[in-house]
């Protein structure tokens, strides 16, 4: 049994360095969102208007309380909810993705997306989420 | 003419083990290529647990999926189907200790067992499938190590 699960592992080991091959230049192999593209809440208070807040948590969370002023987005309704966030934005603003907490995945995901598939720039993640927001509040 | 009845039982229950074989092997091959389409969302699901410094996280989050797949096809197949079978335990088992700790430690885990869809599963959902998958394999283990005496 052993001998064919250490076969079994590493046959699995072979695609998963091809597609880590692949994904070289496209993955953070070392810190998972770079220090450059966090934000703390103090940082981001900073930018005032020039900020526009997404809120990438669910519907819910957001109906029942979120950050003044931001704009839902998250990954359930995200072609119903895009082109929302599309007209306030302009090339100046910081977009500034907070979702629940430190270890919630949310915002990382939604920033991703907005810079690759919305191809927007000056993106940011909320070093702490909304529970960072609160604490500071 | 008499003995007819007698292997009916047997067959019976092979085929009901080779459809719980097909069952969670498809189950696994499922959810390994949904993470292995998107290995970065995957790593920050591992990356949540907080167990994991994330150059660790990042480097399962591409060859896990590999794992449930070659386990799943392990299954379906049966070649090495042993080790395929004690693979897939051990993670469920993982699974199920990751998913407890995180909840002890408060953490909002997205579990990423099946991409997007597992999204927003809540606690007892994450600790239900795991387990409902956890059973199948160690049934099908039991049966593979000790099988009944032909009578």
């Amino acid at each position: 049994m052993l001998r064919q699960a250490l076969i079994i592992a590493a046959l699995a080991l072979a695609p998963a360095i091809g597609q880590a091959i692949y994904f070289h230049d496209r993955v953070s192999w070392h810190s998972p969102v770079p220090a450059s593209e966090m934000v703390t809440v103090d940082q981001a208070r900073a930018w005032g208007a020039n900020a526009i807040w997404i809120d990438a948590r669910p519907d819910a969370d957001y109906a029942r309380e979120h950050v003044p002023g931001a704009i839902s987005l998250n990954e359930d309704r995200w072609n119903e909810l895009l082109p929302g966030l599309l007209t306030v934005w302009s090339p100046d603003k910081k977009l500034v993705v907070y979702c629940s907490s430190q270890s919630c995945n949310a915002s990382r995901e939604v920033a991703r997306r907005l810079r690759d598939e919305a191809q927007l720039k000056n993106v940011f993640v909320l070093d702490g989420g909304w529970e960072a927001w609160l604490r500071k509040k | 003419m008499t003995s007819a009845p007698s292997n009916i039982k047997p067959q019976t229950s092979n085929v009901a083990l080779r459809i719980v074989d097909l069952f969670v092997g498809g189950v696994f091959i499922y959810a390994g290529a949904i993470k292995a389409h998107d290995p970065l969302r995957f790593a920050y699901d591992v990356d949540n647990y907080k167990i994991l410094p994330w150059a660790v996280s990042v480097r399962l989050a591409f060859y896990l999926p590999w794992l449930e797949i070659v386990c799943g096809i392990a299954l379906i197949f049966r070649f090495l189907y042993r080790g395929g079978l004690s693979i897939l335990i051990a993670l469920s088992l993982i699974f199920i200790g990751a998913t407890v700790a995180a909840k002890a430690r408060g953490l909002d885990i997205t579990c990423g067992c099946f991409g997007h869809v597992s999204q927003h599963w809540s606690f007892p959902l994450h600790l239900a499938i795991d387990l409902a998958i956890f059973v199948p394999l160690a049934a099908l283990l039991l049966i593979e190590l000790f099988p009944k005496p032909a009578r």
